[in-house]
């Protein structure tokens, strides 16, 4: 499902050269849920937007379904993300000028259907996540794992194969982080998406099939 | 997309106020100049009823009001016309108590067929038509014996008798005009006929009504004129202006006299009725210039708050082009609320008859003007904030720290 082989990540900033990936060969089935583990700064992030097709490699390959993406262009990728990935980060990223509801609508916005059918799916993604009760409110009227489960209604709702959590629950008090937690594991245990969660937390990652560890752009492990 | 962009709009109220509130007062401005500016063409394209070519004034300087006069007066005017008209570089000369391009004016108000009409009026020689070339549409003009007649024959132009008259035959009709306080009355006046419609004020005034009165020289009830006007052979030096001067005051010396060919009064109506058009165009375009850049400044602004907002949007899967297009129909849909806004309080002009002389055209015109310049700078001042936004980069905008 996820395919990575030999890929590096250099980034040039003036005079200093940081690789922040460095000959990573990674692959991850369908239904798989894996978790990336590793110090601060040692570019668990930098995978992650690489397997999200937010950025490039500088060298090496990365494939999604079987299909290399190096030749798409920026309107293909933009499908891509949209269709077969939902993003999930430690800092929600919601729009706060957005009510609920219309924040979870966002990733329908770029698909063609109605404003009602766009709505149905909005609220039965809130559903999923508890809160449908919450749907009017603003994000800053929430606590923190409201609206990270919010956030995980919009990576949701548009029914990808694949979420991408970039330390989903570091902002988190644990009994917020363990509701997080359970709901990415019913998601994948019973609609079978393919989960790669970022954490720090050994208890979280405990929870996946298979931990991988990196270490100044290099994997461990 | 449209509903989202609206609740945006609309959740950001105070910064979305603010650029519906720019965009409504450029709106106005443009709207006022360009409707002048309309008025002022609609104007010109239309006949101006007479022509200037080689018309030079010999203006009269009595230092008296025009009511106070004596028949000698009336009688050194006639003969100071006669000599003026002996002069082999004249064609022809009238006498008229105003001249075109001239800045004031003889009003006179009347009711004609119970209704009140309102025109401005000149008393005229007869050899007027002829330097002037006024075109005659129906009727006759002024002829000899015509001084002698017991009524007062006058001509008037096209839109007076419209106004006055309507459908109906204008020439024969009656005009009775309401002596001033103690004033002796006029005698009555009767229409001869009808001239094309006569600009007096030049091509960039609007239609107005105008009444030709007949100048009766050999009646010393009459008025003595307080202008000559000459048409001169073409070639005439200018140097003809002195002698002609001379020759009036050997006629008059107690009178002072100024020539001025009709082109150089032309130029000066122009100035005055463009330069106001000219300085609002100018104030405009600079108060455009600067509601461009603050809105380029303020989007700009906004787009760098909301970096991460363009980063999610990216990473959700909107296009690099529909991440443009968004910002693009954001301006446009704040712009067709400040026009919207402008288009409301601007319509009660012609709802509440607010400025008569603006025509339905002119009007519709400068709103037409104003709306395409308004959101040609807007999608403009959109379009380089947008480019930015759309080269935001997802990873680099959802970095944490
Ligand atoms: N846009 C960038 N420009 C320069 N250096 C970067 C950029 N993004 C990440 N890095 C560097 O790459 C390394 C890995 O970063 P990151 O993937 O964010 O680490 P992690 O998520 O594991 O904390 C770090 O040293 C970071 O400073
Ligand atoms: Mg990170």
């Amino acid at each position: 499902m996820i395919h990575l082989q030999e890929v590096s990540k250099l980034y040039r900033t003036d005079r200093v050269e940081t690789t922040a990936l460095d000959n990573i060969n990674l692959d991850v089935g369908k239904g798989e849920f894996i978790s990336v583990m590793g110090p601060s700064g040692c570019g668990k992030s930098t995978l992650l937007n690489l397997i999200g097709l937010l950025d490039e490699p500088t060298s090496g390959k990365v494939a999604l379904d079987g299909k290399a993406i190096d030749r798409y262009g920026d309107r293909d990728l933009a499908r891509v993300r949209n269709e077969r990935l939902g993003f999930i980060f430690q800092q929600f990223h919601l729009v706060s000028d957005l009510s609920v509801v219309d924040n979870v609508e966002i990733p329908l916005l770029y698909r063609k259907m109605s404003n009602k059918e766009r709505r149905r799916a909005a609220l039965a993604a809130l559903d999923r996540v508890g809160l449908s009760s919450r749907t009017r409110h603003f994000p800053t009227q929430l606590s923190g794992g409201q609206q990270q489960r919010v956030a995980i209604a919009r990576a949701i709702v548009g029914r990808p194969g694949i979420l991408l959590a970039d330390e989903p629950t570091g902002n988190l008090d644990s009994q917020m982080g363990d509701e997080i937690m359970s709901i990415l594991e019913d998601l994948n245990a019973n609609e079978k998406t393919t989960i790669v969660m970022v954490t720090h937390d050994p208890r979280m990652a405990e929870k996946t099939h298979r931990v991988v560890r990196l270490f100044d752009g290099r994997q461990v492990q | 997309m449209i509903r989202h962009l609206f609740k945006l709009v609309w959740n950001r109220k105070r910064t979305s106020a603010l650029l519906i509130l720019e965009i409504f007062f450029s709106f106005l401005v443009v709207f006022v100049v360009a409707t002048l500016g309309m008025y002022c063409w609609d104007n010109y394209k239309r006949p101006l009823g007479f022509s200037i070519k080689n018309v030079w004034q010999l203006r009269i300087e009595t230092k008296k009001s025009d009511d106070q006069h004596t028949p000698e007066e009336s009688a050194t005017f006639a003969r100071l016309l006669k000599e003026v008209k002996s002069f082999d570089a004249i064609e022809s000369a009238a006498g008229a108590m105003g001249a075109p391009y001239e800045f004031g004016q003889y009003q006179s108000g009347m009711t004609i067929h119970h209704h009140d009409v309102t025109m401005e009026f000149n008393e005229v020689t007869p050899e007027l038509k002829d330097v002037l070339g006024l075109r005659l549409v129906a009727g006759r003009w002024f002829q000899e014996g015509d001084e002698k007649l017991s009524w007062l024959p006058v001509v008037i132009d096209r839109d007076l008798a419209r106004d006055a008259f309507g459908g109906q035959e204008a020439i024969g009709q009656r005009l009775d005009e309401p002596a001033p306080d103690g004033m002796k009355p006029k005698p009555g006046m009767r229409v001869i006929g009808v001239v094309d419609d006569f600009r007096r004020a030049g091509e960039l005034s609007g239609p107005g009504n105008y009444r030709f009165d007949l100048k009766r020289l050999g009646n010393p009830d009459d008025r003595p004129g307080r202008i000559i006007l000459v048409k001169v052979r073409s070639g005439t030096p200018a140097s003809f202006e002195e002698t002609l001067m001379a020759r009036a005051q050997g006629v008059a010396p107690e009178w002072s006299f100024e020539v001025k060919p009709l082109t150089q009064l032309r130029e000066s109506a122009f100035r005055l009725r463009l330069t106001p058009l000219i300085v609002g165009g100018i104030v405009a375009f600079f108060l455009l210039l600067m509601v461009g850049l603050g809105l380029i400044g303020v989007l700009w602004q906004n787009l760098l708050q909301r970096t991460r907002e363009i980063g999610l949007r990216r990473a959700t899967g909107a296009s690099r082009a529909e991440v443009h297009r968004q910002v693009v129909m954001e301006q446009i849909l704040l712009t067709t609320l400040g026009v919207f806004l402008g288009t409301v309080l601007v319509a009660q002009i012609p709802i509440l008859d607010l400025i008569g002389f603006v025509s339905g055209r002119v009007f519709a015109g400068g709103l037409l003007v104003a709306m395409v310049s308004i959101y040609l700078l807007s999608i403009l001042c959109a379009l380089y904030p947008s480019a930015m936004a759309a080269r935001v980069q997802p990873a680099d905008a959802l970095r944490y720290e």
